[in-house]
Parts: structure tokens; C-alpha cells; sequence
């Protein structure tokens, strides 16, 4: 029940909801006593041989209005309770989206996007039914209950419904129990669905082994395995859950054979009429829902307050990126000056970087060269700040990066990332992803120097055609392309390729470093690359080998040097020989 | 934008979807038919209690009148239909429910089978998750509809007939006013249907795009916050968040006005009506108390089915979505390659021909281009190039992955159609340059399925690749349990690994793609040795990466844009001094460049 005190901010922040709702679940619950109490009057009279069309119509009457104000409050307090849990349901994917949006990079290494889209799904879903028929079944069972048991024992008898009263605990009893059950047994089948999940994933993923070695038949008999095991594991869901009314169903018939039998015995007594008798069994079955719901209940909460510890917990985690006090607002400009003693990931003990200290004069272009793994996104990914250093400083024109607020040194770079992630949404969408609003001219105007503007116009929606797994594929060099003209659209001063031209042909990079040259004078542009021929006209150029510059000057005086980058050159000259020579031959 | 396009497919003839899944319980007739028999009976031992208190009211305790030995029996008899009900309706519950869970075991199975005999392209064209969605979830989502809606439905059907049944044996000419209550609910579910159903349609796509919108949101959060989106991202989220909000709050109302208020207020009309009845009656006749008082009971019990299968409506429009998708699948007419003729022959020399084979994927471009060599018994032909130029394709043509349309791949002289299944799988074993481990352990992967492999036979060819060397250093040696994707081993682990597995089957003919991934020079040397090895006395053609190591292939092809430009042997292509010189110098490096010549 704590879950409720700690949900207690939105209850009080739509109290006039729930307050009227809760009146309402009350209201209902009373006025669902009169008809019973009208049963029994009219059985009375009839027995007693004392009915007058008068009363006749009266009873009616009350019955009549009972059902229509009780329509009318059922519609409100639904509306209420359980608007009012959908609207959590709401503000809890809102809050966990916005702190998503705050969290740094670090956070996204330690958390599978799929836990958090269960966070956002399953857990936010039961903390709403907590809200929701939580809520109504706390009030419902206990002053509906109270108010049942209060009318029978003190209108008719209190002997009869001490009576009656007797085997219903143990409803409350089972359904707690089997609702246990049922979440163990089925957290077991959910267990088994996964697996076969799991199976059928890697059947898939690996198609052409299976087939390319005749393993059909055994996969078909590790599958048929699988699923059977599922449904076994369901079968055993299935077992309580098939126990479930029946259970119910006996204790009620108990109640009613208590009621009937010794009621009986009361009415020969003439302690009780007939009439009062069967308006009594009436009242013992208004009890079974809230008998019913109190075992609910249980489980309802208990599952609410799992889900929202969880929330809370992620909701809790700070971002380890974040602005200093102090934070200058203005847009940094100017030469970037590298001094980094070290730097490692957090929680890791692999050295990326050492001892880079290096400066990159305003508008200057760098190359970053080197093998996979060797330090040159993590150079990138410094600057931007989505991690801290802690030994050593970046600055931008004489300002360390760490002493401007984020929003202002990203405004400063224009970044093309390595994995050239695209938002299913249209391509003008994905290019003016920084600015909206930006026309259908600019938007051309950088889709041309990226040159992927003749791929943009030949699809059959243009630039409206939608990409991702509802739309168009684009191809690798496609998406690189696009997702450097996202990065022009930015016109920023500093501009980071990273390794954004890998999957295009030697003529599309020239043509589009040609483009850039053009556009982007007197600006600092930094590209980290494998292949040379995209650094070959930078200004300076560094060879990165395990996290330490091994090799730096411009492309002549490394070649001189006839060190690594020498190598890798003549290497890579050959391999486009190779390219082109098949067509030449 | 994408928002329209998260539609789902709008189901056309969700009759036919239904008839369809309704035959699935065809071979259960037997079951089907017990379980309704249960039901029956179960509904009539529950109709029978009020009727008992009926005649308990009205001859014994208004006469006053109380032999103790028909009152025992009467006690005894309703205390026996109390237990009767529950005991029969616990056995038929189960067996409904697992009736289901059965046709959907076979729904699963068919499902699979029909998977296996698609043709590459279908899995080469469907994202991973979506199949495996169509295999798990959808098939899950149906099975909800045969154990909640179906059973659910037949159940209540049967419970408000023998409630019905109860109150003509009771009272016929009240019973005649009460079927009236029948046309009336079925009204009412027929009208909330309509009314909720397509907003339910849209709560469901509502959800669908929440769920997208996050799930891409997570995975591009990077350039999200490098390009200062979050306030936008944070407001197009809050709108669909609120959207969907909205949309679940009219399905709230929805439901405030016709499900529960709307039965409980129906269900007071009918007291009203069987009040008035016997009032009015009151005047005229005598009125038995305990027909009344039974009545009363019924009247209590005839609504909860009602509000039962009204709950149920909506998962019964998922589980029709979730079955088209599924019927689709089992409707693809893409079928893989399979043997044509009567003729079967079997592979024993192993000599592999292509006769002016071209090949395109989509019909439009040829990657394959007038491809034509032999590679006799026992030889080695390789095939170089750069990516894209068709070599894999030559494999997937060979290995009978995708079939050969135009020209003609014959082995030992017989179409390679000819074959069964098994005898190219037999025959034919295949490295793949990905190779691609299974969750289990080492003997697991090297057996594949085939359980006719001993471990003696594991072993053997685990030392023949040499692969027996790193697994010896494992603690649990031939039982190291391997992860996903094997990503408890090296790269050249992996590679010695799946040798082993194509060694054990002792092929006929080799087909090699190897791995351009570098691995560290001692597994390297060992993966050289194990391959010359592998293919000594074996026709083997070979994808070469590096052509240090088909120096002695009896026949290299370099293939560029789909054609043959250059062929011959090592010392041949050489002297040509054409792109296949260039790829050597390329590969031995510059300072080697006088070698070969």
C-alpha cells in the first residue's frame, strides 16, 4: 500500500478527479444496495398479501431511479479513476522520456534499449492499473464490503451474516493465492516463450548454415521441443487458472446454502421474514465483487510497486555530463587545442587516449588517421563532450569546452557520425533534423554538396520519401551521405566527419571534399578516416596508434617520413588501382 | 509523417481469417465436443441450485412443513451441485485451454515448416525480428483469442442459454418477456463493437508509434544531444504521448457508457419488468415466493456473461490482425530450389562444371555475367575479386541457395537440379566466411543436428582441422558451452571451428568462402595448414582473400562487375601483368614486389 503514499504528488495534483471519483465509486457502491432492500419489501407484502398498486409502482419507481443515477455515476467515476491513471500512465512516459534526453552516453553503455523500453511499456503500464483499478478496488472493497456486511447485519440480522460470513475470507484467501500462483507459473511461461524466441532468432540469423549443412530436421525437432515446452509451461498456467471460478463458485454456493438454511431456521423462529431472506442473498452476492477485488488488490499493488521502484530508480540516475556553474552562454569560436594527458571510459581500465596534445588554427582542416580502435572517435566524441576528461583540457579559441554551457559548445560543431544513424522519418526530415524549419532550398542546397541529391530526386517520393524499415533502404554510402548533409545543414563553425565517407567511391569523396573545400573557408573541419585520399589535402594530419599520435604533419611530409602513414598510402593506392583496373582492362 | 504509415493493413474478409482458424479445431472434434458436454452439464447443475431453494421455499418452509429426511437430501443435493459445478467446470476450462494451447502448437509447427521451404530471398527481404515476431507473438496473440474470446464465448453462450432454460421451467410466460433481454444485449454488443472498435484500431497504433518513437529515440540519442534536438524530440514525444492519451481516454469512455453501467442499468430494467410482472400478478393470483425468489437469482446470473464477452470483443480484432499476418506467411508461394526429375544421382568424382550461367537477384541487374570453368575431380579452382564482383553469388548458385536460371551447373555430368536435398548436403560442404556459431557447445556445433556423428568422429575431425589444440586448453574442453554467436571465441577459434564441422561430414566436394577477417598470426598459420590439408584429394572451389594461399590452384578466375576478365593459373596470371599482378603486389606488400616475377 505504500505505493499509494508515494503516488500521493499526482493524487494530489488532480485531487479534484479523484476526489470526485472516489465519491462517485462510493455513491454507486450505496446505491447498489437499495434494490435488494426493494426485493425484499415487495416479497414481504407479496407473502403478507398486502401489495397496492401504489406501492407497486413506488418500489418501481425507486428501482428505476437507483438505475439511472447509478449509470450516471459508474460513467463518472470511470471516467475519473481510471482517466486519471491513464493521464499517470502519461506524465511517467513523459518524465522517463525527458530524462532519457538528459542522460549521457555513459548511461546508454550500461543499458540494453530493450530494459528500457520495458521500463517505458510493462512497467509504466501496472503502475497505471495501480492507479486505476487499484485505486477503485481500494475503495470499492472496503466501502462496499462495509457497507453491505453494515446493511445486513443491522436491517436484517447480524447473527445470519456472522453466519454467512464465515467461508468468504477464504475467497479473499485463494485469489490472492492463486494470483500468486498464476504470476509465478506464468513468469515460467513468459521464461519458455523467450527461449523459443531466442531459437527461432538465431534459426533465422543463421538460415544459411542450417541450410547449407541439411540441419532442417533437427532444428524442426528442436523447435517442436521448444514449443511444446511452452505449452506445457502454459498448461500449468492454465491448470489454476482453471481452478479460479470454480473455486469462487463453491464458497459462494456455501454462503448462499448457510444463508438459505439457517435463515430458514430464523424465519420459522419468526425472528426474520422471507422477504428479509431473500433480500439477504442478494446482499451476499453484492459482497463476492468486493471479496473478489480485496485479492486482487493485493496482487495489483504488489506488481505496481515493483514497477515503480524500477522507475524510480532510473528516473534517479544523474547524468555525468553536465554544465558547470558558471557556464559561459556564449557560442565558443576559434583554434581547438587538444592537451589530453589520458582518458579512459569510465569503469574500464584500457588507456584510449594518451598524451594527444595537438592545435587545430581556425579554420584549418585535421586528419585523423589510424586503425579501428585506435582512439580517433573518441577524439570526436571529447570534444562534443559526451564523456569528461579527467586529465587534461579541450579548449576552443582559449575557452575550455568544460567552462561553456553543452547547448553552446554543440552549437559550435556540426558532427557526422561514424554509425550513420537515420530517423525513420522523411529524408528532408532526416537532413533538416537540426532545423525544422529549414526551406526545401537550403535543404537541396546541402543534399548537393553531400552529392546525394541525384540519389534523393530519382526516388519516387523525392525528398519526402520516408527511410527505415517502413520506407525505402537506403544504401550505405546513401545514408553517409545524407547524414553528412544533416551535418552541413548546421553551418556550424567546426565540422567532425567521422569516417562518414568510408562507404562511397573515390570519385563521390573527391567531389564532395572538393564541395566542402568551397563552402566551408575560413572554418575547422576535423575528419577522421581509414582511407587517406580523404585527408590527403588537410592541413595537418595525425597517425593514431593505440590511443598515442605516432606519426604528424601535412600529407607530403608524412610521405617523406616513410613511416606508417607512408605505408598505408602506397597500400591504398594500389587497392584503387585495383578498382579501377578490372574496368580499364 | 511516419505516423500514417504505422497503419496496419486494413483486414479485408476477416470472415474468411476466422473460418480459417476455426478449421484449426477441426482434428479436435472429439475433445471439443467432450468439453462441451462438461460445460453442459456443468450449466445445468448450476441451474438446478435456485431451483432447489425454489421448492425448499415454497414446500417446506412457507407450509411450515419439515420431514427431516427430505430436508437432509435436499441439503445434500445442493451441496452435491455446488461441487458437480466446480468440479466440471474446472475440466472443461482446462481442457478448452489446452485444446488452444494445442492448435496453436500445430499453428506454430505448420508455421515453421512452411519458413523452411521459403527460398533465400524471402529471408534476405524480411527483417529478422519481424519474422520471429510472426513465429512468437502473433501466433501468441491468436492463441489468446481461441482461449479467452472462443472459450469465453462458448462458455457464456451456454450459461445464459441454461439460465434461460431455468427460468421456462420456472415461469414460461415471464421466461418469453426475459428472451426478450437476449436481442437487447446482442444489440448492445453489436453497437459497442461498432462504436469501439476503430478507436480501438487506433489505440493499438497509437501504442505502436509511442513504442517506435522511444525505441528510435534510445538508439540515436547520441546525435539527438550532439545536435541539440532534445527540447524538439521532448515535444514531438509529449504530443504523441498526449495523442495516444487521448484516444485511450475516449476508449474509457466508450467503455463507462456501454459496457458495465450500460448492463448493470439493462439488468435493473429486467427486475423492474419481472417485479412488475408479479406484482401485477399479485392482484389476481397466488404467487408462489419461491418462483419469485429463484427468478431473482437468474436474473442476477444472466448478465455476467454478457459483461464477460463484451471484455473479450477487442482481443478478438488483435488476434484476426495477428492471423492475417501469420495466413500470409503461410500463403508466400516463394519456394527454395528443390530436385526436378525422376533421376537421382549421387555425387562420387565430384567434378563440378558451369556452363554460361547469369544470374541476377532482382531481375534487373546481372551479377553473374556468362560464367563458364570446370574444376575436375580432386582440383582447386578459386575465384578472386573485389566485393560485389559475383564470387558469393557463384556460391549461393553452387550450394543451391537460389536457383540457376539461365546456363547450367552440372556435377559429374548430371544437372545440378537432379540432386536430392540430401546428397548436396551430404556431398557439399561449405565454409562460410561468417561462420556462424549456434548456442550450445563445441560438439553441438561441429554435429550441427546430425546425431550419427559420435563423439569419436567429432574429435577426429576437430584434430584433422587442427582445432583440437585451442579446445584441449578449454576447461570444459568438447563441452565448452558456447553464447550467442559465439562470442566466447576468437575469430580464429570460430574459423577452425566451422572447418571441423564441414570436415566431420567428409564431403566430396569443398566450397570455401574465406574469412576476410585478419586474425592473429598464429591461428592464421594453423588455418593455412588446416586448409591445404582440407582440400588435399577434394574438388574445392574456393572465395580466396588472400591469394597467398591459392598459389597452387589449378584454376583462378578474377571476376570483376559479374564477368571473368582474367583466368589461369598463378605463374600464368602473373606474366599477364593485369589486375590479378596488381591484387599480388597489393597483397605481398611493396617491398615484395619483385617476387613472382
Amino acid at each position: 500500500m505504500r505505493v499509494f503514499a508515494e503516488l500521493m504528488w499526482f493524487f494530489k495534483a488532480h485531487r479534484r478527479d479523484y476526489a470526485v471519483g472516489v465519491l462517485f465509486i462510493i455513491m454507486g457502491s450505496a446505491l447498489s444496495l437499495v434494490p435488494p432492500a426493494v426485493v425484499g419489501v415487495v416479497i414481504n407484502h407479496l407473502t403478507n398479501h398486502t401489495m397496492t398498486w401504489r406501492f407497486l409502482l413506488a418500489a418501481l419507481g425507486v428501482i428505476f431511479g437507483t438505475a439511472a443515477v447509478r449509470y450516471g455515476t459508474g460513467y463518472l467515476w470511470r471516467v475519473r479513476v481510471f482517466g486519471g491513471s491513464i493521464r499517470l500512465a502519461t506524465e511517467i512516459r513523459d518524465k522517463l522520456y525527458a530524462h532519457f534526453t538528459k542522460l549521457s552516453p555513459e548511461f546508454y553503455h550500461h543499458h540494453r534499449i530493450g530494459d528500457l523500453m520495458a521500463h517505458a511499456t510493462n512497467d509504466v503500464q501496472a503502475i497505471q492499473e495501480t492507479a486505476g483499478s487499484g485505486v477503485l478496488t481500494l475503495v470499492d472493497s472496503i466501502t462496499m464490503g462495509a457497507m453491505v456486511v453494515a446493511t445486513m447485519a443491522i436491517t436484517i440480522s447480524w447473527k445470519l451474516t456472522v453466519i454467512c460470513l464465515l467461508p468468504l475470507p477464504l475467497m479473499a484467501f485463494a485469489v490472492t493465492r492463486y494470483g500468486r500462483m498464476l504470476h509465478d507459473r506464468f513468469m515460467v511461461a513468459q521464461a519458455a516463450f523467450s527461449d523459443i524466441n531466442d531459437r527461432v532468432q538465431e534459426y533465422v540469423s543463421g538460415i544459411r548454415v542450417v541450410r547449407a549443412f541439411g540441419q532442417e530436421q533437427w532444428e524442426r525437432r528442436t523447435f517442436v521441443d521448444l514449443s511444446r515446452d511452452v505449452v506445457q509451461k502454459n498448461v500449468a498456467v492454465a491448470k489454476i487458472d482453471a481452478l479460479f471460478d470454480p473455486t469462487i463458485s463453491v464458497i459462494v454456493g456455501l454462503s448462499y446454502f448457510l444463508a438459505v438454511a439457517v435463515g430458514a431456521v430464523f424465519v420459522v423462529q419468526k425472528t426474520m421474514n422471507l422477504g428479509n431472506l431473500t433480500a439477504f442473498t442478494l446482499y451476499l452476492g453484492e459482497l463476492i465483487w468486493p471479496m473478489l477485488a480485496f485479492g486482487f488488490l493485493f496482487n495489483t499493488v504488489e506488481r505496481g510497486s515493483a514497477s515503480w521502484d524500477r522507475v524510480k530508480t532510473l528516473l534517479a540516475i544523474e547524468p555525468t555530463v553536465v554544465n558547470r556553474p558558471e557556464a559561459l552562454l556564449a557560442t565558443p569560436s576559434g583554434g581547438i587545442r587538444f592537451d589530453i594527458d589520458t582518458f579512459r571510459y569510465p569503469e574500464s581500465d584500457r588507456l584510449v587516449l594518451e598524451n594527444i596534445h595537438l592545435y587545430v588554427p581556425e579554420g584549418s582542416t585535421l586528419g585523423i588517421v589510424g586503425r579501428t580502435g585506435t582512439g580517433k572517435t573518441t577524439l570526436m566524441r571529447l570534444l562534443l563532450r559526451e564523456f569528461d576528461l579527467k586529465n587534461g583540457d579541450i579548449s576552443i579559441g582559449g575557452t575550455s569546452i568544460y567552462d561553456v554551457e553543452l547547448e553552446a559548445l554543440r552549437s559550435a560543431i556540426a558532427y557526422a557520425p561514424q554509425d550513420d544513424f537515420l530517423f525513420s522519418m522523411s529524408i528532408h526530415g532526416n537532413i533538416a533534423f537540426q532545423n525544422p524549419d529549414a526551406s526545401l532550398s537550403e535543404v537541396e542546397r546541402v543534399a548537393r554538396l553531400a552529392d546525394v541529391h541525384d540519389d534523393i530526386v530519382r526516388f519516387q517520393d523525392g525528398y519526402e520519401t520516408v527511410v527505415g524499415e517502413r520506407g525505402v533502404t537506403l544504401s550505405g554510402g546513401q545514408k553517409q551521405r545524407v547524414s553528412i548533409a544533416r551535418a552541413l545543414l548546421q553551418d556550424a563553425e567546426i565540422l567532425l566527419l567521422d569516417d562518414t565517407l568510408s562507404a562511397v567511391d573515390a570519385r563521390t569523396e573527391a567531389t564532395i571534399l572538393g564541395a566542402l573545400k568551397e563552402t566551408r573557408q575560413g572554418r575547422t573541419t576535423l575528419i577522421a578516416t581509414h582511407r587517406l585520399s580523404a585527408v590527403e589535402h588537410a592541413d595537418q594530419i595525425i597517425v593514431l596508434e593505440d590511443g598515442c599520435i605516432v606519426e604528424r604533419g601535412a600529407h607530403e611530409e608524412l610521405l617523406r617520413q616513410d613511416g606508417r602513414y607512408a605505408e598505408m598510402w602506397g597500400r591504398q593506392q594500389l587497392e584503387s588501382l585495383v578498382e579501377q583496373g578490372g574496368a580499364a582492362l | 509523417m511516419s505516423l500514417e504509415l504505422m497503419d496496419e493493413p486494413i483486414s479485408q474478409g476477416q470472415k474468411g481469417t476466422f473460418v480459417r482458424l476455426v478449421k484449426y479445431m477441426g482434428p479436435h472434434k472429439g475433445r471439443v465436443a467432450l468439453a462441451l458436454l462438461l460445460l453442459g452439464g456443468a450449466t445445468a447443475a448450476d441451474v438446478l441450485q435456485p431451483i432447489l431453494v425454489k421448492v425448499f421455499l415454497d414446500r417446506y418452509l412457507i407450509p411450515r412443513h419439515f420431514p427431516e429426511s427430505h430436508l437432509i437430501l435436499l441439503g445434500a443435493a445442493y451441496l452435491l451441485l455446488v461441487l458437480l459445478t466446480a468440479g466440471l467446470n474446472v475440466l472443461q476450462l482446462l481442457i478448452f485451454q489446452t485444446l488452444a494451447l494445442d492448435i496453436i502448437q500445430t499453428l506454430r509447427v505448420e508455421l515453421f515448416d512452411k519458413i523452411q521451404t521459403l527460398a533465400l530471398e524471402f529471408f534476405d527481404q524480411t527483417p529478422v525480428g519481424v519474422l520471429v515476431a510472426r513465429i512468437t507473438n502473433d501466433t501468441q496473440a491468436i492463441l489468446d483469442m481461441f482461449m479467452t474470446v472462443m472459450s469465453t464465448f462458448v462458455q457464456n453462450i451456454v450459461v445464459v442459454m441454461g439460465v434461460m432454460g431455468g427460468m421456462f421451467a420456472l415461469d414460461p410466460r415471464l421466461a418469453v418477456y426475459c428472451l426478450l433481454i437476449i436481442p437487447v444485449m446482442g444489440l448492445v454488443m453489436w453497437a459497442y463493437q461498432k462504436v469501439s472498435s476503430p478507436v480501438f484500431r487506433i489505440v493499438r497504433q497509437r501504442n505502436a508509434i509511442i513504442n517506435a518513437k522511444l525505441n528510435e529515440s534510445l538508439q540515436g540519442m547520441a546525435i539527438i544531444q550532439a545536435m541539440r534536438q532534445e527540447r524538439r524530440l521532448r515535444r514531438e514525444f509529449g504530443d504523441v504521448n498526449e495523442a495516444y492519451r487521448q484516444i485511450r481516454y475516449r476508449n474509457t469512455q466508450i467503455n463507462g457508457l456501454m459496457l458495465r453501467p450500460l448492463v448493470d442499468t439493462i439488468s435493473l430494467f429486467a427486475l423492474i419488468v419481472v417485479l412488475a410482472f408479479y406484482g401485477t400478478q399479485s392482484f389476481f393470483h397466488h404467487i408462489n415466493v419461491g418462483i419469485l425468489f429463484a427468478f431473482v437469482t437468474y436474473l442476477s446470473r444472466l448478465f455476467e456473461p454478457f459483461n464477460n464477452m463484451m471484455d473479450r470483443l477487442n482481443f478478438f480484432q488483435q488476434a484476426m490482425v495477428s492471423a492475417e499476418r501469420v495466413f500470409q506467411i503461410l500463403d508466400n508461394p516463394s519456394r527454395r530450389p528443390e530436385s526436378a526429375g525422376d533421376e537421382r544421382p549421387s555425387i562420387a568424382r565430384g567434378e563440378v562444371r558451369f556452363e554460361d550461367v547469369s544470374f541476377s537477384y532482382d531481375g534487373e541487374t546481372d551479377v553473374l555475367k556468362h560464367l563458364s570453368f570446370v574444376a575436375k575431380p580432386g582440383q582447386t579452382v578459386a575465384i578472386v575479386g573485389h566485393t560485389g564482383s559475383g564470387k558469393s553469388t557463384t556460391i549461393n548458385l553452387l550450394m543451391r541457395f537460389y536457383p540457376v536460371e539461365r546456363g547450367r551447373i552440372t556435377i559429374d555430368g548430371h544437372d545440378l537440379q537432379s540432386f536430392s536435398e540430401d546428397e548436396i548436403r551430404a556431398k557439399m560442404g561449405l565454409v562460410l566466411q561468417d561462420p556462424f556459431l549456434f548456442v550450445g557447445d563445441i560438439t553441438s556445433n561441429v554435429r550441427l543436428g546430425n546425431e550419427e556423428l559420435d563423439d569419436q568422429a567429432v574429435r577426429e575431425a576437430a584434430q584433422f582441422v587442427q582445432a583440437d589444440q585451442f579446445i584441449d586448453r578449454l576447461a570444459e574442453g568438447y563441452q565448452a558451452p558456447i553464447g550467442e554467436r559465439g562470442a566466447t571465441l576468437s575469430t580464429g577459434q570460430r574459423q577452425l571451428l566451422s572447418f571441423a564441422r564441414t570436415m566431420v561430414r567428409q564431403p566430396t566436394i569443398l566450397v570455401l568462402d574465406e574469412a576476410t577477417a585478419s586474425v592473429d598470426t598464429e591461428t592464421e598459420d594453423q588455418i593455412q595448414e588446416s586448409l591445404r590439408k582440407m582440400r588435399h584429394g577434394r574438388t574445392t572451389i574456393a572465395i580466396a582473400h588472400r591469394l597467398s594461399t591459392i598459389q597452387d590452384a589449378d584454376l583462378i578466375l578474377v571476376l570483376h562487375h559479374g564477368e571473368v576478365v582474367e583466368r589461369g593459373t598463378h605463374q600464368e596470371l602473373l606474366a599477364k601483368r593485369g589486375l590479378y599482378h596488381k591484387m599480388y603486389l597489393l597483397q605481398g606488400g611493396l617491398k615484395e614486389s619483385a617476387v613472382g616475377q
